[in-house]
């Protein structure tokens, strides 16, 4: 095997580090490949080196971009930074939200000196924390909604797998463990074993919206959210304003100051306008077309304000009602003093939705994880 | 260790078995024989993942082994499992002649005959001259404990099965892992493979792809039913058409005896291309004749 000259060698390490600096994971094992990939395609042709280095050194289609952008970048030197700047200003929260607490910490212990006096009052002050509203929080209040966020009781949504495993009584004779039962007396099969679906999390998809209206409650829903991905790898979360934005990356992130900084530079839209139906298109068009929805509960996050075509999201609400197992629609202003549904996209949510709960402070998220794991 | 391959003599090869790839694909496909990696195709549906591998069996002469993948998939389907009705008869058997001795027939119970080969474990005990292609289809489909045990057997190719021992590759067979992306992979298992994405061909490709195809297709069918699923695809549908979706469409027009296209053909056909009913409405409803007319001009 010759050796790749180390001119080739040192140049590939380089380009190794501007992919990483654009968020690809590339580590010594992918370089090596992609330097064995070179030995065979040669260095003759720019496109064969282009296609060994992207197959080598990529492993997931939304990295295709930003390594055709850095692949031009470095190789042919065509004066433009491949890693794009996320600059956008973002909320952040109060200090005092920034260590995290401990596993062992116990229930109610560890709070601010100064809710001492109210402790004796009143409820505990996570009691009075868990009633208030989103959108009259403050930074500091929000902040202490991240712990009790991870206490959340488990928002997994369960279906029967095709797989069979043992069970005392179940559906399907084991014949497998049957037989080998039967070995000890003498091929009789005295004592039959049996085996039962077993019953595996279901896809579950958040769609939020995040734009103007829902704003006070969005960063309360950005910590919901992190808190039922942390759960497992059958939950997908995006964020609509005006298009459909994939947060599921971004919300595994630990820290949640570091996640919705992510989130807020992967969204130009939070805070803009709503166009509900749109999004949905979109996220149907991309998503849902390759099967995501399918089979999944689904989550809208919104409040119904609609500003582009009722009839759309009337189409692409539809679309997701068909091919999901349940639709459930969240309004966090359903909790509010004299809400009536009225909003002309909250009278369509409502003829395609399964549930309609509210979200607008942790009791009612609280339920909101009881309904997604019904 | 990395065996030269031209990726042009590999090109003109797939061609050959009527599969027209682009460089990039048959870069990583190249790049799969010379490196013994896993390729992992990723794509829409209908876009030729599937015949990727089929193809790439033709050109190596190996046999093609396929696993299907589906919700729930385990490795009693997959690998192996025991005939067990043999099993049972077999035992009846020995009992009626009175031949029954427990020691050995235990032995012989869970002895090769009675194994039930699935496809990866066929992979893997493979005796032929060339290595097999080994295609699993749709991994997005299988769930995460499966994509785990895959990863295992893709790193040395060998299973151990108790009541046997282990089975090893005598030589490591070519595997092609196809995704519609439903869901994003294990990193682990990506780092594996080397990753393509496929796209929709441009229509120059589609052109030839259907030639290739659909021997003996008209021409100016070809070119204007290529343009026409073109400018379908330019339209907002809940399913985009695939080559094999064109392919299908071109075949149902070779057998009715079409030359070209028209309206009326067109219409009466749309469903070999179009699949959900409020795509073949938008179409119909709105832009049919308009396309019809673009496509004729080219």
């Amino acid at each position: 095997m010759p050796a790749p000259g180390d001119a080739v060698l040192e140049r590939m390490v380089g380009f190794g580090r501007v992919l990483r600096e654009a968020g690809l994971e590339v580590g010594p094992g992918r370089l090596q490949d992609a330097l064995r990939g070179l030995e065979v395609v040669g260095l003759a042709h720019r496109e064969d080196v282009f296609h060994a280095l992207r197959c080598t050194l990529v492993a997931r289609h939304d990295d295709l971009d930003a390594f055709d952008a850095a692949f031009a970048a470095y190789w042919e030197r065509a004066g433009r930074t491949p890693a794009p700047e996320i600059g956008l200003e973002v909320p952040r929260f109060e200090p005092d939200s920034a260590p995290a607490p401990s596993a062992a910490e116990g229930e109610g212990g560890g709070d601010d000196g100064g809710e001492e006096l109210t402790l004796l009052l009143a409820a505990s002050p996570d009691e009075r924390l868990r009633r208030r509203d989103f959108a009259d929080m403050t930074a500091a209040e929000l902040g202490r909604l991240r712990r009790l966020m991870e206490r959340l009781p488990k928002a997994v949504p369960m279906r029967r797998s095709r797989r069979l495993r043992a069970a005392r009584a179940g559906d399907a004779l084991d014949a497998r463990r049957t037989l080998r039962r039967a070995m000890r007396t003498d091929g009789l099969p005295f004592d039959p074993a049996y085996r039962s679906r077993k019953r595996v999390p279901r896809k579950l998809v958040f769609l939020c919206d995040v734009s103007g209206s829902m704003e006070p409650y969005a960063r309360a829903m950005v910590m919901f959210l992190q808190a039922v991905i942390a759960s497992g790898r059958h939950v997908e979360a995006f964020a609509f304003g005006t298009r459909i934005t994939r947060l599921t990356p971004h919300l595994r992130k630990l820290d949640p100051a570091r996640a919705l900084a992510a989130t807020g530079g992967l969204m130009p839209d939070w805070g803009g306008g709503t166009r509900i139906g749109e999004s949905l298109r979109h996220y149907n068009d991309t998503w849902g077309r390759r099967g995501l929805t399918r089979g999944a509960t689904v989550v809208v996050v919104s409040d119904g304000w609609e500003r582009g075509d009722l009839r759309e999201l009337d189409t692409e609400l539809g679309r997701i009602a068909r091919q999901a197992h349940r639709l459930i629609w969240v309004n966090p202003l359903k909790g509010r003093d004299g809400f009536a549904p009225l909003a002309g996209g909250m009278r369509i949510a409502l003829r395609h939705s399964d549930e309609f709960v509210e979200g607008h402070n942790l009791v009612a998220l609280e339920a909101l994880a009881d309904v997604i794991s019904r | 260790m990395a065996d030269p391959v031209s990726i042009d003599a590999l090109t003109a090869e797939l061609a050959e078995q009527a599969y027209l790839a682009d460089r990039g694909l048959a870069t990583v496909l190249a790049l799969s024989l010379a490196l013994s990696k896993p390729v992992l195709l990723e794509g829409e549906a209908g876009v030729g993942k599937t015949e990727a591998a089929k193809a790439l069996a033709l050109v190596t002469g190996g046999r093609l082994i396929r696993l299907q993948c589906y919700e729930g998939i385990d490795v009693a389907h997959a690998l192996y499992d025991w005939n067990h009705a043999r099993q049972l008869l077999y035992i009846r058997t020995l009992e009626a002649s009175a031949a029954l001795d427990p020691g050995r027939t235990l032995h012989d119970l869970f002895g090769r005959e009675f194994l039930e080969r699935r496809p990866l474990l066929e992979a893997i005990e493979h005796t032929d001259p060339v290595p097999p292609v080994l295609l699993i289809d749709e991994i997005d489909r299988a769930d995460d404990e499966f994509e785990a045990f895959l990863l295992e057997l893709l790193s040395d190719f060998q299973v151990t099965i108790p009541e046997i021992g282990t089975v090893r590759a005598a030589s490591r067979p070519r595997v092609v892992l196809t995704s519609n992306r439903t869901r994003d992979l294990h990193d682990a298992l990506k780092r594996r493979c080397l990753y393509h994405w496929i796209g929709h061909p441009d229509t120059e490709r589609e052109i030839a792809i259907v030639r290739a195809r659909v021997p003996g297709v008209p021409e100016r069918l070809a070119v204007q039913a290529a343009a026409f699923v073109a400018s379908l695809r330019e339209l907002d549908l809940a399913k985009v058409p695939g080559v094999a979706e064109t392919i299908d469409w071109i075949q149902a027009l070779v057998a009715l005896g079409e030359s070209e296209l028209d309206a009326g053909v067109v219409d009466s056909t749309l469903g070999s291309v179009l699949k959900h009913h409020e795509d073949i409405e938008l179409v119909r409803d709105g832009h049919l004749s308009r396309l019809v007319a673009q496509a004729r001009e080219g």
